[in-house]
């Protein structure tokens, strides 16, 4: 019985010091806007300041280049829905032509997922920007929204959830009444989609918010910038972070607590689609397999 | 069209030849385009730069030669095959013996824990950086005290010091990326019949002796997933290695990682067959490990 | 009496018409009458103001500002940008400013090809007010390529108020300046005489002293010899005062700094620094109290002939591709000219100007400001002609190399002398991947 007893406290401790590891930088972050940035330094990093100065940094923040922060917040937005609404669309029932299909050629598309799915991004970046140039669309919000469309992680979550969730007799049944493949679709696959369709849409839209690399790449015009190379480009032309050999720039305005609300608000959106997702999240990904 | 041809031949349904061979691609015909023009094309087009030349003349391995003859080559895969080490040991260890540690009863305590733990996920690519960046400053950070006795830094320069770079970058990629894995392991776990572990601990084994010989075998094909797809992610370190060269007013090199030197080569010296060379090593030694994996962990043996 | 008024009045028209015609004719190369159109210029933070007063000033002209790093420590963001905009075929500001001496070097050759030629599109008599120095770092192959906005001569800054306190003297050599923080470090431990940390580190303490590592000797080859006796002595001078702590390898820009030797520590007795760091640095950035610190002329070697170092002088860059070409060059006119202006709209320029009768205007003010011990425009003076001619610019960056080869090595703990010969080869590598061949001797 002592033994359950510490071998429950020592899980405990264990479990207690990555909770702290976890939420300790979130808690900084969420404290860090309300102090000024000189309280930054001399304060508790935990210590709370207060609300006028939330206001005032969001105030700078919002000053910084003519409002771009919000122009990027805009973007990413835009460039997020407008990706995953295409992935729903493509991936979904792909993933359900995969499951249920039987073209050849079949097990290759599946294959090629996969595989695609191992290749670095650092491979395909490069060449997609030069597909992209030689159709004129780098620079137009296109350049973005496309790539970002291709997600073969979810597609390949589709053909699992279908290829487990999906009984077989639900098919014929459908058959035998006369069904042609769409109506199928539409009377057996769709309305089971709910569960993959959330759990698709949290997963494209959540990796089309946080991309870096291929924005980076293929946008030149910092007003198109979606958040996460915003967050850089802020970093980048603010003295505090990137002092300028000339010094001075002080009227930019940009120091600590504006650099952390602007971190904040960057992931508000994605932590009201965590907050939704969570639920499907944990029970649909195992393929929808979780015995409860 | 289709769907009507295949309708009439439905009258029995225990026909399978003809139309019915190319049932399901119409669902498939949309994901194809993308898959070809951002998937396929790119890759084949990613082999062809790193064999050719600018002018498309063919050049065998000379890209190679020469990327690797540049010198920041080695360094640069040095630093992401130390990165990815610990990141995947990070991984290993930690993901899968959290995820065992919450598997046992409390479950509303456990939830909690995997909330908390999947909360800095909401805050992958640059703002996990930008929230890092304070906390490897001593004269900001809550973790001031840890960052003096386990790095022995008192200014920020002494945090970033290049022999802790590979060790902070795993840290940031794991305080965002365990979460989610938590979450699947755990998922994973929950697919074991519980009747498996009664069996096991009517035997008499203990709660440890249960989480390494019972459950752990028994998930060893998720752990061979996210292996795989972290090691992936791993060797393309980018984002972090550049945002931290900005703020440390250039002490973190510009080409610290294999794929910033890929986008050097391509956008400041205009050497896509160099990049493409690279971006091919890469891939290559992503697929190998992948394969390493497979055949070594039985992911597709039968009895599983 | 209708005579007269009508000669009159004939008269005054054919006066004012005249003085139309003379004044279209000077205003400029092109015949626009007034800048007008629209223009895209890239500025950094520094830059800023500037822009925007532009902005205000000349409501004809539709000025789409945007900050960025400003090629900073180093960085190759401008570089990249440019090979996107050439690859696009578009999207190319028609102003840029960079905080990096050597940018227009690369954007004036291939495969960039980005710079404007100034010569003949900018106005002569304008041009002749720029030091023959900064006109030369600014043309490349015979072309003028960019101008220069600020000059950024080395000079000793020195706290007076402790100096006087301490009883020392102002130091006239490296020499004596190296035998003070001696002194320091065993009298008053905690004060700097100086630090290291910046990525410019190698442009204060090696440019000053003559070490040849980026000296141009031929086309396409640079001579890079960071063991050269004059690079040695200066690390050996250096070494036992990093070792003590009196040149800390930190840079002044890091809020540790600030709080360490700024503020109301007030450690700060000596530092050699460019003409820019004068109130920007010490009041804005370190918060030094006022009334106590002023320049001394640039330390020199024992009593060999003085020379200093340079710390950026960034320079403004017209687009080829600009399509308001008179727009473009009215902004950089007024970005660099016509101070005694624009400080009656906003507030001081943060570095010397380049333009000579603007420098003017910029010391008289400066030597009237009480937050200075004592006018410091005497010795930034003094110093704008003596900047080492030997070093060159060239199209790579160094200060990238300085950071991570020397100031991550120093931080732990190693001497600058034993770093010297890394540093070379990393500026070596460096020239070699930019297509330059590299003399090491």
């Amino acid at each position: 019985m002592r033994i359950r007893v510490v071998g429950l406290g020592a899980r405990l401790v264990i479990l207690l010091t990555f909770a702290v590891f976890f939420v300790a930088p979130v808690l900084w972050l969420l404290l860090a806007p309300t102090k000024s940035d000189k309280a930054l330094i001399t304060n508790s990093p935990f210590s709370f300041g207060d609300f006028h100065h939330v206001a005032l940094a969001w105030k700078h923040l919002d000053a910084f280049s003519s409002h771009i922060f919000r122009r990027w917040i805009g973007n990413t937005l835009f460039y997020a829905l407008s990706a995953t609404a295409i992935t729903l669309v493509a991936g979904v029932p792909a993933g359900y032509g995969l499951a249920i299909g039987r073209f050849p050629g079949r097990r290759l598309v599946l294959s090629m997922t996969l595989v695609v799915m191992i290749v670095p991004a650092a491979a395909l970046v490069l060449p997609i920007f030069l597909e992209l140039n030689a159709v004129h669309l780098i620079g137009s919000s296109l350049s973005v929204i496309l790539p970002f469309s291709f997600f073969p992680f979810g597609v390949y979550l589709a053909y699992l959830y279908y290829a487990t969730a999906l009984p077989p007799s639900l098919l014929d049944a459908a058959r035998v009444d006369g069904c042609g493949e769409l109506q199928t679709f539409l009377r057996v696959a769709l309305p089971l989609a709910k569960p993959i369709v959330a759990l698709v849409f949290f997963f494209s839209f959540v990796a089309d918010w946080n991309n870096f690399f291929l924005p980076y790449v293929v946008l030149a015009d910092s007003n198109q910038y979606p958040i996460t190379v915003g967050l850089w480009d802020l970093l980048s032309a603010t003295p505090s972070f990137n002092p300028s050999v000339g010094g001075g720039g002080q009227s930019v305005n940009i120091f600590k607590p504006e650099l952390a609300l602007a971190t904040l608000i960057a992931v508000v959106p994605v932590a009201i689609v965590f907050l939704f997702s969570q639920r499907a999240l944990v029970r649909g990904l195992v393929g929808g397999a979780v015995k409860e | 069209m289709a769907s009507s041809v295949l309708t009439s031949e439905y009258a029995g349904a225990t026909r399978k030849r003809g139309p019915r061979a190319l049932q399901g691609l119409p669902f498939v015909l949309p994901y194809l385009p993308l898959l070809i023009v951002f998937g396929i094309a790119p890759t084949i087009y990613a082999l062809d730069l790193a064999f050719t030349d600018v002018g498309g003349g063919w050049v065998g391995f000379h890209n190679f030669v020469r990327t690797y003859d540049d010198f920041r080559f080695i360094p640069a895969f040095k630093h992401v095959l130390a990165y990815t080490s610990v990141w995947l040991g990070a991984l290993m260890v930690f993901v899968v013996g959290l995820a065992l540690l919450l598997h046992g009863r409390a479950n509303r305590v456990s939830a909690t824990f995997r909330f908390l733990f999947y909360m800095p996920g909401a805050l992958a690519g640059s703002a996990a950086v930008l929230v890092w960046l304070f906390m490897l400053d001593p004269s900001v950070s809550p973790g001031s005290f840890l960052l003096h006795h386990v790095l022995g830094a008192d200014i920020f320069a002494q945090s970033i010091a290049p022999g802790n770079l590979p060790f902070i970058f795993a840290m940031i990629a794991f305080w965002t990326g365990a979460g989610g894995w938590i979450v699947v392991m755990y998922g994973a776990l929950n697919t074991i019949p519980h009747d498996l572990e009664e069996a096991a601990r009517i035997d008499g084994a203990g709660p440890i002796a249960i989480a390494l010989r019972l459950k752990l075998p028994l998930i060893r094909k998720w752990i061979a997933y996210m292996v795989i797809l972290s090691f992936a992610t791993g060797t393309q370190l980018f984002v972090e290695p550049q945002i931290v060269q900005t703020a440390s007013f250039g002490l973190v090199p510009d080409t610290w990682s294999a794929n910033q030197l890929a986008y050097q080569l391509a956008f400041r010296y205009a050497d896509f067959n160099g990049a493409a060379a690279i971006a091919v090593d890469l891939l290559v030694i992503g697929l190998a490990a992948a394969v390493l994996i497979v055949t070594r962990g039985g992911l597709f043996r039968a009895e599983d | 009496m209708k005579m007269h008024r009508r000669a009159f009045t004939l008269v005054t028209l054919v006066a004012v018409a005249a003085a139309a015609l003379i004044s279209a004719s000077t205003s400029g190369a092109s015949r626009h009458v007034g800048a007008s159109g629209s223009i895209t210029v890239w500025v950094d933070a520094v830059r800023l103001p500037v822009a925007k007063l532009y902005a205000k000033t000349h409501p004809n002209v539709h000025v789409n500002i945007v900050t960025f790093d400003g090629d900073g420590n180093g960085a190759t963001t401008m570089q990249t940008k440019i090979q996107l905009w050439n690859r696009t075929g578009h999207g190319w500001p028609d102003v840029i400013f960079s905080e990096q001496a050597n940018d227009p070097v690369w954007m004036a050759q291939k495969p960039f090809d980005f710079a404007l030629n100034l010569n003949g599109v900018f106005p002569k008599n304008l041009l002749k007010g720029w030091p023959s120095p900064s006109l030369a770092q600014c043309t490349v192959n015979g072309q003028l390529v960019c101008l220069q906005d600020n000059l950024a001569q080395e000079v000793l800054y020195v706290n007076k108020k402790l100096m006087t306190q301490f009883g020392y003297t102002v130091p006239k050599t490296w020499q004596q300046w190296a035998a003070i923080g001696q002194k320091v470090a065993a009298d008053h431990p905690g004060y700097i005489i100086g630090n290291i940390g910046d990525s410019y580190g190698a442009w204060l303490y090696l440019w000053a002293d003559k070490c040849p590592i980026s000296q141009v000797v031929a086309p396409n080859t640079v001579r890079i010899n960071s063991t050269d006796s004059h690079c040695t002595r200066m690390a050996n001078l250096l070494d036992p005062l990093i070792k003590s702590g009196v040149v800390p390898p930190e840079s002044v820009f890091t809020a540790d700094f600030a709080t360490k030797w700024g503020g109301d520590n007030d450690k700060i007795l000596m530092m050699p620094g460019p003409v820019w760091y004068a109130k920007d640095i010490f009041s804005g950035t370190l918060h030094v109290p006022a009334g106590e610190l002023t320049a001394a002329t640039p330390l020199r070697w024992n009593d060999e002939p003085l020379v200093t170092g340079q710390v950026g002088g960034g320079p403004w860059i017209v687009s080829k591709h600009s399509k308001n070409v008179a727009a473009a060059i009215d902004f950089v006119k007024y970005a660099t000219t016509s101070l005694a202006v624009k400080s009656k709209v906003d507030a001081l320029s943060p570095g010397y100007p380049s333009y000579g009768p603007d420098a003017s205007v910029w010391l008289t003010s400066l030597d009237k400001d009480p937050y200075f011990a004592a006018p410091e425009g005497p010795a930034f003076k003094a110093a704008a002609n003596l900047i080492w001619k030997g070093w060159s610019m060239v199209t790579y960056p160094d200060q990238p190399v300085w950071s991570n080869t020397v100031v991550t090595q120093l931080v732990a703990g190693k001497t600058l002398s034993s770093l010297l010969s890394a540093f070379g080869d990393g500026l070596a590598q460096n020239a070699q991947a930019a297509g330059y061949k590299v003399v090491r001797k």
